[in-house]
């Protein structure tokens, strides 16, 4: 069975964008952190984590990808702790677990970040049973798809349409420029993931890569403006 | 009415309040611009000095003027403010 879908002469470019992908999201975990700890809002703790799972999926990827395609003796050595059975090959093992990882985070990340806005008991909800029992699917899809790859698409582009949801819903009452961004990003996401379910064409999986790039781009773009709102709506307060 | 202002917001309020007024201002005027009790007002202000957030003026004890790190603190309040807003929480 093929482990990645990326071309020959995509390989390394993909790791470049993940790399990015990271870095961005790293981003927006940092300032949720630092805005829950300036106001103690559970719901900004709770939006970092959502961030923070997500680039520790990436970094996963990152992490297999890159001993996938640079570095083979290394993988046989983790092959060798992670199992000694001779039934089981190794090296697919620590594929399987990178990729695992990668998976499972990445849509937890995006239910946490679904749940959000809803702001219904927010407080609670990491402790309710409705949550152990979305880890519990969750857990079970990202098993299924090490078999059938574009579950994980699927189920992405479906927490990703939730999410896509929820913000419009805030767009419309707001009409806030950030907001449309924020939007903007996320309905590319949801379209490079459409894009990764067929990625066994490898010209549809490069696309989906670029769109995600894309859109990981435009986060960026937001991070700057609400750095530089933030500061210009403060000094023209002060001049009022 | 508006809901009950958490201890951030409060300090934020009393931050912009002096800012707005040219970075300097008498107790009693913050204290009805900020919509304080004097004993609220006397906590917070002991707060905000002792974090350097603001000072007193040399020239007028009865004046509190803005510290460098209170007009950062407003900044990064606005900024988080401004994410909140974008992410509608």
């Amino acid at each position: 069975m093929k482990i990645v879908f990326t071309p020959d002469w995509f390989l390394g470019h993909d790791v470049l964008i993940e790399v990015f992908s990271f870095v961005i999201l790293f981003l927006f975990f940092l300032f949720a952190i630092k805005g829950y700890n300036l106001s103690k809002k559970k719901n900004l703790f709770y939006l970092g984590l959502g961030f923070l799972l997500i680039a520790v999926a990436e970094l996963s990827t990152i992490l297999t990808k890159f001993v996938l395609y640079f570095d083979t003796s290394i993988v046989q050595e983790i092959g060798r702790i992670v199992i000694t059975q001779k039934i089981v090959k190794t090296v697919d093992i620590f594929y399987y677990l990178g990729f695992f990882f990668h998976k499972f985070l990445t849509l937890l990340g995006l239910y946490i970040i679904y749940k959000i806005p809803s702001k219904n008991k927010i407080k609670h909800f990491v402790t309710s049973s409705e949550f152990f029992l979305t880890v519990y699917l969750l857990l079970l899809v990202s098993f299924i798809c090490q078999s059938y790859y574009y579950f994980f698409h699927l189920t992405a582009l479906f927490l990703l349409c939730l999410i896509i949801y929820n913000y419009w819903s805030i767009y419309k009452k707001g009409k806030m420029i950030n907001t449309r961004i924020l939007l903007t990003a996320f309905v590319l996401l949801a379209v490079s993931q459409i894009l990764f379910i067929f990625s066994g064409l490898n010209l549809l999986y490069v696309t989906a890569q670029g769109i995600q790039l894309v859109s990981y781009i435009i986060l960026l773009i937001l991070i700057v403006r609400i750095l530089k709102n933030g500061k210009k709506k403060e000094q023209s307060r002060d001049s009022i | 009415m508006g809901r009950k202002r958490n201890k951030v917001e409060i300090v934020y309020d009393i931050l912009r309040i002096i800012q707005k007024n040219g970075g300097e201002i008498k107790k009693t005027h913050l204290m009805y611009k900020a919509n304080l009790s004097h004993n609220q007002m006397k906590l917070y202000l002991n707060e905000l000095l002792k974090k350097q957030l603001i000072g007193n003026s040399p020239d007028n004890s009865n004046l509190i003027i803005i510290a460098p790190k209170g007009r950062d603190f407003c900044i990064k309040y606005a900024r988080v403010k401004e994410f909140e807003r974008t992410f509608g929480l």
